[in-house]
């Protein structure tokens, strides 16, 4: 490790080109090819951000957007790859811009945040939806690939401004 | 017939022929009748607006909406649940800014006008700073009281109106109290969490017919159930009952072979015996989902039970469908669960509905692309010639069940439309403010 870096060079552009690398998976919508980048034990979840005077906790992970397990995202992908996933169908032009991140090495993992700007434009109105947050991401390495085993994901809106998350975060 | 919008109630009363199954698309949308329905509909009828289960102690409060106004429903220091326009009497600014919380006194943000939490005014030098310096005459208490809806519950469930003359809640909900019975006076519920809110680009009567009278839409919108073989075929989309209780409210009932048992947990049945008679106890027997709409926009689902794992499980919940324009809504999204049922059974049934229902839901995508895109088609139909009418007769010359236990015309099989004329005839009532709403 270099000193002053609190992770290496190499670490930073592996997180990084991973990320940048789900982030294409998703807007190409190569959801099959995502969903290997998640371990078998992930869990991924989006808490409810809510209204409250300075001081109060505004995220409520007791309700969440997602919920979700490698099977459930699976089932997920499973639908919008049939042909009567009509939220998606046609798509959504998505494109996802991911920023600002910070790595923090742990025992066997990466705890690694970093802010999600997802543009999301769907049908000929000329209308956009623009869903910005932070996620909380773990990876660990398995089989020498990174792999992602938590996301906590939360979104700056405490009434989402998208008609559906038929989108994933 | 083209009749424009100068005289909009003899439009309405030209068109709208609910008893004929014969609904004009533009009242979907139509600015005129919005501004109708404000006043008319939300301004008059009972509107749910919080269960008891978020107001825990006494000074807890959560701000939501009657129509388009803000309000605080509160818990008082006395434990009475009152509901308050959210507006200072001052200058009318709004008191509670935030989603919820729990406070002794509401202090008004721009002059510090403050209040107690039964609504009265506080008064010298608490109720006003300077007051005395400021207001050399004095303050009439009484007339700085904060602007109070009528207020009454059941089953849980925290209802408001404006009308403090009119019908009382139990009168309003009449025989729709009895299948609210099964779905949220089975068992003590509690809100999980706080509610997701969205908002959706359709007009708020959509999704409450949708809740209310369409059950014939899910082998088609949610025919990925079938794909991924969730479920067999449309059956659960059919078999059941559907139910016109009278008063604009509607409900669909899917059940399943009882030789099958319940699908609920079985150690909360001794609580359901205790809360439900032996008819309604049998039909929840039974239940394999649940939906309805309570008039006008408060709807709630039991969804379809799905496996998950080797148990089959359903996360229930309530919806609002909150007006933000004529063509425009919040959805209000409340997940409920039994307060005391297994740690597993809540745990399954939380994850069940985020991933079926709610903003991500499998389900709720599908119905919010067709809301929107019928909000579309409504806002053009505005402007045509010619009336476009749409098709609401769906089961209009079949006979309700003479057997059936509970009140109310219920229907053998869930295709039927019977509830959603009621709607629109009980809509269309409160909007020409023609009987009580």
């Amino acid at each position: 490790m270099s000193a002053g870096l609190a992770v290496d060079l190499e670490t930073r552009l592996a997180v990084s080109d991973f990320l940048i690398a789900e982030a294409a998976a998703l807007d190409e919508r190569r959801f099959e090819d995502w969903l290997e980048l998640f371990t078998d034990d992930v869990e991924y979840v989006a808490p409810v951000r809510v209204t409250r005077r300075s001081g109060t906790p505004d995220i409520v992970d007791e309700i969440t957007y997602f919920d979700e397990n490698k099977q459930s995202l699976g089932l997920r992908v499973k639908r919008l790859l049939t042909d009567v996933a009509w939220a998606e169908d046609p798509p959504s032009m998505t494109r996802r811009f991911v920023s600002n991140i910070r790595i923090t090495p742990g025992d066997g993992e990466l705890a690694v945040k970093n802010n999600l700007l997802l543009f999301r434009s769907r049908g000929d109105s000329g209308a956009y939806d623009l869903i910005v947050g932070e996620r909380e991401d773990a990876l660990r390495e398995e089989g020498g690939e990174l792999r992602i085993c938590r996301r906590r994901a939360v979104i700056d809106q405490a009434a989402l401004g998208t008609k559906n998350l038929g989108v994933f975060l | 017939m083209y009749m424009p919008n100068a005289d909009i109630r003899a439009r309405l009363e030209a068109t709208v022929d609910p008893e004929a199954g014969a609904i004009p698309m533009f009242v979907y949308t139509d600015p005129d009748v919005y501004r109708l329905e404000l006043e008319n509909l939300f301004g008059r009828t009972w509107l749910y607006v919080a269960h008891e289960s978020e107001l825990p102690e006494a000074g807890s409060f959560v701000v939501r909406r009657m129509g388009e106004q803000s309000v605080i429903v509160g818990r008082g220091d006395d434990e009475t649940v009152r509901v308050f326009l959210n507006s200072c009497r001052h200058r009318g600014m709004r008191l509670a800014n935030e989603d919820f919380g729990c406070t002794e006194m509401w202090r008004c943000p721009y002059h510090g006008f403050t209040y107690g939490s039964k609504g009265e005014f506080l008064g010298t030098l608490i109720g006003a700073p300077y007051e005395r310096q400021a207001y050399p005459e004095g303050l009439d208490k009484e007339a700085l009281h904060l602007i109070e809806a009528r207020v009454e519950s059941y089953r849980g469930m925290i209802f408001a109106t404006w009308n403090l003359d009119g019908p009382s809640l139990d009168e309003f909900l009449g025989n729709v109290r009895w299948y609210l019975d099964i779905v949220l006076g089975r068992a003590e519920m509690e809100v999980v969490g706080v509610p997701q809110k969205w908002i959706v680009p359709s007009g708020w009567k959509l999704p409450s017919e949708n809740f209310c009278a369409d059950a014939y839409h899910t082998a088609t919108a949610h025919s990925f159930l079938a794909r991924l073989k969730l479920v067999e075929g449309v059956d659960f989309g059919r078999d059941g009952y559907h139910v016109d209780p009278g008063g604009g409210h509607g409900l669909g009932i899917g059940v399943h072979d009882p030789a099958e048992g319940s699908y609920f947990p079985d150690s909360l049945e001794a609580e359901y015996a205790r809360n439900l008679d032996a008819e309604q106890l049998g039909l929840l027997h039974r239940v394999k989902n649940f939906h309805g709409n309570v008039f006008p926009n408060l709807s709630f689902l039991i969804p379809n039970f799905i496996p998950m794992g080797d148990q089959l499980v359903s996360g229930m919940m309530l919806r609002l469908w909150q007006p933000i324009g004529p063509d425009k809504l919040e959805v209000w999204s409340w997940h409920l669960v039994e307060r005391d049922a297994p740690a597993q059974w809540k745990r399954l049934a939380r994850k069940m509905y985020v991933q079926t229902f709610g903003v991500s839901g499998m389900f709720d995508q599908d119905d919010t692309e067709n809301w929107e895109a019928q909000t579309l088609n409504s806002n053009t139909a505005l402007t045509r010639p010619d009336e476009v009418m749409l098709h609401y007769a769906m089961g209009i010359s079949a006979a309700p069940l003479d057997d059936f236990p509970g009140p109310g015309a219920a229907y053998d099989g869930k295709f039927s439309e019977a509830a959603g004329r009621t709607f629109y005839r009980t809509w269309l009532d409160a909007l020409l403010a023609r009987g009580a709403a």
